[in-house]
């Protein structure tokens, strides 16, 4: 039964530390309509007009501190918006609330006041499914543009017919945004979307008080591809896997993929063999590396100004890395590696010789990293411009959904590969990084240091491919050909990817394409704690802060 | 040593011919001379060094296949940016937005007609040489500013604030610190500058005379000029103005084409003027042992040029705050606290 001994925390968990259902039945009371059960979580269907009140409750009394996503679909018979809440504390401990609303007046209510989160999360459900949640403060389209009709993934929308905008409709979209009055003394400047220091085509709609921010918007959408969409046309088994590749190409596609065939081999109930779990984790953590050493060359290029030194070194020991994803997978960036139930093939013959290359690797990483600290952790400039600049408070940064680096740069101790264990991590010995600093210097320190720990988990995954029995080297499980999963099943699953808790909801209606695929992408959330972070800073500061949440915007906008 | 002959009048013993036109032919073909010297530096192989040169620190190898070295790459450029588009932006201020890149460019150029370079090459040696280096040189800020408010565009308004707000913070210690180097030689003239330097002897190390180059006589004041200079040409750890991961060009947002080459060239110049005022204030102007005095000139500036780099691809950049703080609260105290030693030092011990 419930354990309520604990008066501080009361958390309804069973003694095993996991979520006791009824409890939280009890505690949301007359709320619930209907309970359901996905694969991730016991899911709660309230009314409504008690969101708030469902999802304080759940925050202030039960723990669930983590807003993680919100994924809204249509059904024939009704819109539903799904609040997949997790605790920061114990990853695993998952709820969802399911809130259903009619079709012809699908009005909900918002839950922005109890997680600052669900402000993003929201508007891109209203964008994309055509919820409308009540009490919002900013109900405007977010990925697709403001002169957009229909909302894509709704049941009615017309795809045949052309979205055709009238130039005098739209000659200048910003025209009537924020400027402050004629007499103020602000000065409104959109950085990018074409700006050097986007890190891609982020358009950051700026309110400057003569060097100093008075405001941050971010404006994402530039870089919308249609992923779920895409996803929701392919079949499980063969033809979702390359698309996630495409969304954060920094290049952690791999892990991608892994999000993916987490979610779909825990749907269709899929084995993944031991041995082609390790090569995940190996190929997983090199993808980390990647992406961290892009992370901190671009994130120094904001710093630094120029194509410099740190920002060369960096892309040098990438290639490295990328060299050894090729010759692992074929490919550079676009990996297509991971299949449901394991791998696409084995390691590379000669293996001594490709384990021999990784070793290598391995052996000049820390001599590299003594150099970049040299470089940039320890340089007195550096230190003065992003000790205490970005400051993010850990309060915050749960409330805006912050995950990785991010998180653990404010001392979040939160990390999906040990606190929701998958593929083999369980298995080694590594470390989960966390910094106090709150700030871009923490921030930095974090990536820098999770290098090395990806390179610990590469090294003993090296090992144990090496020393494995020939006769035991089964990269995939036998997955059907076409995966149908059970109708109506519905699961969110999430990895650690190198931004942050990359997740992704799938519900099946029984045929071999998924009926709904959500992508929680990290990036996302991070960025949206951009205003928070850099308002009243210099705008130096507001760059240095976009780049330490090393945002790829592939992933945000998907 | 005798003051050198400056560069017209040579010329005009030369070819011989007196009175009032022979002096504008020759003053004119000096003038030509020493432009196309410091152009031949700074617009042509300025560019190529500075791509050998970031690429060696940053580990490419950059441009290596037009011609040995890469070397006709500066021809291929050359012609690119000439023949690029001028795009000249709606509402732009148009005498000012022309002006700008020429008061740039030109500004520096016309510095260096009394810097002595060395074999008689120097264009004119007037006894206010070192002020009218600095004046000329400070016209810059005014360029910039031109530019950053004429083009109509917001990043180039804040490239140009930051450019005059630095140039401010920065001049003033750089003039001050070299006034310490004033009190020495108690003269303003270049060439008079030089020459005290190179034939004051600091030390005699195992038969080797140490001429008193005030880089070894006031280390202190050198590296806080050094410093300054660099603010002064907007290098990093402060190139604040042009900071393309903030303010996108800052005041050379909008340029292109021609203009944009002038500005190129105006800061290439200045960075070259900022090695030759080094060079002559500190490091013995032209002087220096068995090549000729114009060699040792060059391989000075660009020893400067080099350093210019070497910070540009390993410093971090400072916040333009903290750059105003460093100059206001930093340098300036410095640079006078450089100032009143040296002068106390001087009276006291009556050198």
């Amino acid at each position: 039964m419930s354990t309520y001994d604990d008066p501080e925390t009361q958390l309804p968990t069973t003694e095993d530390g996991d979520v006791d259902e009824d409890a939280i039945a009890d505690l949301l009371g007359d709320h619930v309509l209907d309970r359901e059960t996905h694969g991730n979580a016991e899911a709660y269907v309230v009314r409504a007009d008690a969101v708030q009140d469902v999802l304080s409750t759940l925050k202030d009394d039960a723990g669930f501190d983590h807003l993680s996503c919100v994924s809204a679909q249509e059904y024939d018979d009704r819109f539903e918006s799904i609040y997949h809440l997790k605790q920061y504390e114990d990853p695993t401990n998952e709820v969802s609330v399911v809130v259903p609303t009619p079709r012809d007046e699908p009005v909900s209510e918002t839950a922005e006041p109890v997680f600052r989160t669900a402000d993003w999360h929201e508007r891109e459900a209203y964008d994309l499914v055509g919820v409308q949640y009540d009490g919002h403060p900013n109900l405007e389209r977010i990925l697709l543009p403001d002169t957009w009709q229909g909302h894509p993934l709704g049941k009615d929308y017309n795809k045949d017919k052309p979205q055709i905008v009238t130039f005098e409709e739209n000659k200048n979209p910003l025209e009537d945004h924020a400027r402050g009055g004629e007499d103020s003394d602000t000065m409104f400047l959109n950085i990018g979307p074409h700006h050097p220091a986007t890190h891609g085509v982020l358009h950051v709609e700026t309110v400057l008080d003569g060097e100093q921010v008075a405001d941050v918007n971010p404006d994402i959408g530039y870089l919308h591809r249609c992923e779920e969409q895409m996803a929701e046309k392919g079949t499980y088994r063969y033809q979702i896997m390359p698309y996630p590749d495409r969304w954060d190409y920094g290049p952690g596609g791999i892990i991608n993929e892994w999000a993916y065939a987490r979610t779909a081999e825990d749907l269709a109930d899929i084995d993944v063999p031991e041995y082609a779990q390790v090569i995940r984790t190996m190929s997983a953590e090199m993808c980390r590396i990647a992406c961290h050493l892009l992370a901190t060359g671009t994130f120094c290029l904001d710093i630094y100004g120029d194509f410099t030194a740190i920002f060369m070194y960096a892309m040098r020991d990438r290639e490295i890395v990328q060299n050894l994803l090729e010759d692992l997978t074929g490919q550079r960036m676009m990996f297509n590696y991971l299949r449901l139930g394991g791998v696409v093939w084995d390691i590379p013959e000669p293996r001594e010789e490709y384990f021999e290359k990784c070793r290598d690797f391995l052996d000049d990483l820390p001599e590299k990293l003594d150099e970049y600290h040299d470089l940039i952790s320890e340089n007195e400039i550096l230190q003065s411009r992003t000790v205490d600049t970005g400051h993010l408070d850990p309060e915050i940064a749960k409330n805006y959904g912050a995950t990785g680096p991010v998180a653990r740069g404010s001392g979040i101790d939160y990390d999906l590969r040990r606190d929701d264990p998958y593929g083999y991590y369980d298995e080694l010995d590594w470390d989960v990084i966390t910094e106090d600093g709150c700030d871009n210097y923490a921030r930095l320190l974090v990536r820098m240091r999770e290098i090395e720990e990806s390179a610990r988990i590469i090294e003993q995954c090296v090992d144990l491919l090496e020393d494995w029995p020939e006769d035991d080297r089964e990269i995939q499980s036998n997955v059907p050909r076409t995966l149908k999963p059970d109708e109506g099943a519905e699961t969110y699953r999430a990895v650690e990817g190198a931004k942050g808790e990359l997740g992704i909801y799938i519900r099946s209606d029984g045929t071999e394409k998924p009926a709904r695929f959500k992508i929680r992408s990290p990036a996302f959330s991070n960025l949206s704690a951009l205003q928070e972070m850099s308002t009243g800073e210099y705008v130096p500061d507001l760059v240095a802060t976009l780049g330490s949440l090393d945002v790829i915007l592939g992933e945000v906008d998907r | 040593m005798a003051t050198p002959t400056p560069l017209p009048d040579t010329i005009q013993r030369i070819i011989g011919i007196d009175g009032f036109g022979g002096e504008l032919l020759s003053m004119f073909l000096a003038a030509f001379l020493v432009g196309n010297i410091m152009l031949a530096m700074t617009g042509v192989a300025g560019p190529w060094a500075k791509r050998k040169i970031t690429a060696a620190f940053t580990d490419r190898i950059a441009v290596n296949r037009v011609g040995p070295f890469g070397l006709l790459i500066i021809v291929a450029d050359a012609v690119r940016l000439l023949s690029k588009e001028l795009i000249v932006p709606e509402g732009a201020d148009r005498p000012a937005f022309d002006l700008a890149p020429i008061v740039l460019a030109g500004s520096a150029m016309l510095a260096f007609a009394v810097i002595p370079m060395g074999n008689g090459i120097q264009l004119a040696d007037p006894e206010t040489g070192l002020v009218f280096v600095f004046a000329i040189a400070s016209i810059a800020s005014l360029g910039l500013l031109m530019g950053g408010y004429a083009s109509n565009n917001k990043y180039s308004l804040m490239g140009g604030l930051r450019a005059v707000a630095q140039n401010i913070a920065y001049e003033i210690p750089l003039v001050v610190t070299a006034a310490s180097v004033v009190l020495f030689t108690g003269s303003l003239q270049l060439s008079e500058i030089v020459a005290i330097q190179q034939n004051t002897t600091l030390a005699n190390v195992a038969g080797i005379r140490i001429p008193a180059w005030f880089a070894f006589v006031n280390p202190f004041a050198f590296v806080l000029f050094v410093v300054a200079n660099l603010a002064e040409v907007g290098r990093n750890p402060f190139d604040t103005p042009e900071a393309p991961t903030e303010i996108v060009g800052g005041y050379q947002t909008e340029y292109s084409s021609v203009y944009f080459v002038l500005f190129y060239l105006g800061e290439f110049l200045h960075i070259f003027l900022g090695g030759a005022i080094i060079a002559t204030l500190f490091l013995g102007g032209p002087a220096g042992p068995f090549l000729p005095g114009f060699v040792w000139f060059v391989i000075k500036i660009w020893a400067v040029f080099l350093f210019t780099q070497w910070c540009r691809s390993a410093v971090p950049r400072v916040r333009i705050d903290q750059l105003i703080e460093i100059g206001w609260k930093g340098m300036l105290v410095l640079s006078f606290a450089n100032l009143v030693l040296t002068a106390a030092i001087l009276g006291v011990t009556g050198l």
